[in-house]
């Protein structure tokens, strides 16, 4: 291993170290009890049950976060993840909806038919952005945060309209999936069919870096504009393309959520996975491999804060102030890795 | 002041960087009264060494002597007061302001308020005692390389430097401002200031300078009059080993035309006109030398060329296809090879693998892959061989590619190239710009023979470059390029250097 490559594992554990220091700070200024709050959290590592809880909490953030990895490896910021995830959601809760009510399709194609569905959906949702900056040079960042909005009142809609549940008393929700909609493949409990999906989908996307001629380009892009246009790369089709697969993947991601987690549709049904996911495409260093734990870490910690929640009546809040420290730690460890801090006068840094 | 002899010594000056010692105890002395040459390869440690004489770097060890008293340089400041000016060679001044506020900028005496007429004047006597006809009131952006050369000199002599630091002063000027700038570097010497003049100009050396000091991987090599010694040696010096001078450029009959431009015109990143008309052609087997000072459109040609940029007029046929307004990839496939202006920026990819940007171009053909597939196995094979072939000297093909020097940069980019592992053969045009600008002696000279092979095996080139010895010697074909327009054509054995240059500086000459 590389010195450089030692230095940032370093860092990325000083940073969650550091973030966890900082949230006993608070919680001890809360007059709460520290150990037993992060005794929780670890016991969500260690605990069969929880830990397949997490894995499927993480579901989402994994598959979201492969998307993102492609996204910003061409240098692509697309914080839009969000609103791909929701879109997934809605191509998926779609096809269950017109299977249930005009089916036509065997039982056994329909979530297959999901899976094409929703990575269509997230993946065009994305590619908008990606034509407008190719064609008219907008800023991503703007449109596709812009965007998520827009996709999550679109199924407020929905569910307040159209695709509300007709027996649901009125709640607004959608009928809950029939058992081959959901992601049960494997086994009875979601989180194995979900941890097969990360693992295949992260290959994918490993070779797709490793070994495609897509690859290489979307890191020439990411790396020197002018040199991948001096080298005759067509590079709104990499864009256009790099686009699709990264929102498509972020719309599988929302897929998971409806057929994996919830098992129907509802208002507000991504408690900001598409975010999260940004902290961990940082965390792993777009490293497709690392994703798998960096997402179900970050999917453990939002278990161990609904049981901090039951157990200890520590807000929720608490974790996702934890989620923030360490993601402001690790952009903090970014840059001193690479700016060297010198102290009182010492100067002849090059 | 001390009438001290010496202006300046340095002693057992020793600077490390990580991974180099770039400074390996350096003496160093600068009489008073003398021009001092400062020569060596770029990477030498001449730049090093003189940014610890300015205050920028702190050397870890040895002693500084100015005017015969030990001093602690401890930034620029430091230096400005002790008398020490340096011009650097990328100028650092402001363009909107004008050239006195310039000059004037940071000083405490001025005060508040300028009051303007009076600088103005001053200014522009200090400027006539050095031959230089400058206007005090106009705004920088204004001025030529030269104009703005003479600002930065300014700079430092209203601030009464007595130790001037000029570091490569004459990379940006035309022959007859070369010749000014070192009539006025003279007559400083002639008051008793003492000039270092970093430079790996044998010429200038022998044309300027008083003593030399010959600068090698560090170390001083050698301190000598320059009356002493002669270009010969001290190239010797300078590399290591004996140096050819001069390429032996095979005569030969130009063959078809592989490149015409007819009437193009083409727009600067800024919006304005940088190409107005350009009228040329090359043929197999020559090299048409574009000779101008830079920013007089030569980025944009190459690029007009190489489809990087917009014909928004003209025509450009290239083996007899048009190939205007065509994408760079359509243009690559007709065979057209681009050595580019500032490799790292434009032609290579400075966090990818040696391999990787080997094979920037060439991984989308077969054998190196298929439809979606990269062949690596057949790259890395392949990528030995280029290595092995264009004497790239690199830890291993896996390397980063910012881990290599200058020189070996440009064998990547000339490997890339002209190997053909992209369409196979000889490339039938190269387009090489400013191919050995910043390159040390050995690179310099692999390049210059790289390009006189290819043009014997057949390729036409275009060659674009600031160093007009570097085109006589290697052109067929001599084109003068000021302000968008080719304004004179030369054969290279009818060039004249003091035409060209009058051309270069938009100077209205009758065409032979």
């Amino acid at each position: 291993m590389t010195y450089s490559r030692i230095a940032s594992i370093l860092t990325t554990v000083i940073a969650i170290g550091l973030a966890f220091a900082a949230v006993a700070g608070i919680l001890t200024a809360m007059r709460l009890d520290t150990y037993r709050a992060f005794g929780v959290i670890l016991a969500v590592f260690i605990t069969p049950r929880l830990l397949l809880q997490a894995i499927l909490r993480g579901l989402p953030i994994v598959l979201a976060t492969l998307g993102l990895a492609i996204a910003f490896r061409m240098n692509f910021w697309n914080i839009g993840a969000e609103g791909q995830i929701y879109w997934g959601m809605i191509a998926a809760t779609g096809v269950v909806l017109a299977h249930v009510y005009y089916g036509y399709l065997p039982d056994l194609l329909v979530l297959p038919t999901m899976l094409i569905a929703s990575f269509i959906a997230g993946g065009v949702w994305c590619l908008i952005p990606a034509i407008l900056k190719a064609k008219l040079n907008v800023n991503e960042i703007l449109t596709t945060l812009m965007m998520n909005y827009i996709a999550a009142y679109f199924v407020d809609y929905l569910i307040y309209g159209p695709w509300r549940d007709p027996h649901g008393y009125g709640f607004p929700l959608s009928i809950p999936f029939p058992k081959y909609a959901k992601l049960t493949f494997v086994a009875e409990n979601p989180s194995y069919t979900g941890l097969i999906l990360s693992i295949i989908l992260a290959a994918m996307v490993y070779i797709i870096f490793r070994f495609t001629k897509l690859g290489f380009e979307l890191r020439v892009i990411g790396e020197n504009l002018d040199a991948a246009r001096y080298a005759g790369i067509t590079i709104p089709r990499v864009l256009m393309l790099g686009s699709f697969l990264s929102g498509g993947l972020a719309g599988l991601g929302g897929l998971s959520i409806v057929s994996g987690i919830i098992g129907r549709l509802r208002p507000r049904a991504s408690p900001g996975y598409g975010y999260t996911a940004i902290i961990v495409a940082w965390l792993a260093a777009l490293n497709p491999w690392l994703i798998i734990p960096a997402g179900i870490f970050f999917g453990g910690l939002l278990v161990a804060g609904e049981s901090l929640q039951a157990t200890l009546k520590i807000p929720n809040a608490a974790v996702q102030i934890l989620q923030g420290i360490i993601f402001l730690f690790i952009i903090l460890g970014e840059f001193l890795k690479r700016y060297k801090i010198s102290f009182g006068g010492g100067r002849g840094v090059r | 002041m001390s009438s001290h002899e010496y202006l300046v010594e340095m002693r057992g000056i020793v600077k490390r960087f990580p991974g180099v010692l770039a400074n390996d105890h350096v003496n160093f002395g600068l009489k008073r009264g003398e021009v001092h040459a400062l020569l060596g390869e770029n990477g030498a440690g001449k730049t090093t060494l003189m940014n610890i004489l300015y205050g920028l770097y702190r050397a870890d060890e040895g002693e500084i002597y100015i005017r015969g008293k030990r001093v602690k340089i401890r930034s620029p400041k430091d230096a400005i007061k002790l008398g020490i000016g340096m011009v650097h060679q990328n100028f650092r001044l402001i363009p909107t302001h004008t050239v006195v506020e310039n000059i004037v900028l940071g000083l405490k005496e001025v005060g508040f308020v300028l009051n303007h007429k009076k600088l103005e004047q001053e200014i522009r006597e200090l400027a006539s005692s050095y031959g230089w006809s400058i206007d005090p009131s106009a705004k920088v952006w204004q001025l030529s390389a030269g104009e703005k050369q003479q600002v930065e000199l300014l700079k430092a002599l209203y601030r009464r430097a007595e130790i001037l630091i000029l570091d490569e002063p004459t990379s940006v000027l035309t022959p007859q401002e070369t010749k000014a700038l070192f009539n006025a570097i003279r007559r400083m010497a002639e008051e008793g200031k003492g000039v270092i003049f970093i430079t790996h100009k044998l010429d200038e050396v022998m044309q300027v300078s008083d003593r030399v000091t010959v600068m090698r991987k560090g170390r001083v090599v050698v301190t000598k009059n320059t009356s002493d010694t002669n270009p010969a040696e001290l190239a010797n010096y300078m590399v290591g080993r004996p140096v050819i001078f001069t390429l032996q450029r095979k005569p030969m009959l130009p063959g078809k035309e592989v490149l015409r431009l007819k009437d193009v015109y083409a727009m600067s990143d800024k919006g304005v006109l940088a190409l107005k008309g350009i009228n040329l052609r090359i043929r197999k087997n020559e090299i048409l030398g574009i000779a101008g000072v830079a920013g007089n459109g030569q980025i944009e040609l190459a690029e007009v060329i190489t489809g990087l940029r917009k014909v928004i007029k003209g025509k450009i046929l290239i083996n007899d296809v048009d190939a205007t307004n065509k994408s760079p990839r359509e243009i690559m496939e007709l065979g057209v090879a681009y050595i580019p202006p500032e490799n790292l920026r434009w032609g290579l990819v400075a966090n990818l693998r040696v391999v990787d940007n080997l094979f920037l171009k060439a991984y989308r053909y077969p054998p190196y892959s298929n439809r979606v597939m990269i062949n690596w196995r057949k790259i890395y094979d392949m990528a030995d061989e280029l290595i092995k072939k264009f004497e790239i000297v690199t830890p291993s093909k896996f390397t980063r590619t910012r881990a290599l020097s200058g020189g070996n940069l440009q064998r990547l980019v000339l490997a890339r190239e002209l190997s053909g592992i992209i369409g196979g053969g000889v490339p039938d045009l190269i387009v090489a710009a400013y191919p050995t600008k910043g390159l040390d002696v050995a690179a310099t000279e692999f390049v210059r023979k790289t390009l006189l092979r290819y043009r014997e095996m057949g390729s036409g080139i275009l060659l674009i470059s600031e160093d007009l010895e570097e085109i006589l010697m290697l052109s067929d074909r001599i084109g003068v390029i000021f302000d968008g327009r080719i304004v004179g054509e030369f054969k290279a054995e009818e060039a004249d250097i003091e035409r060209i240059g009058l051309l270069m500086a938009g100077a209205k000459v009758e065409a032979a």
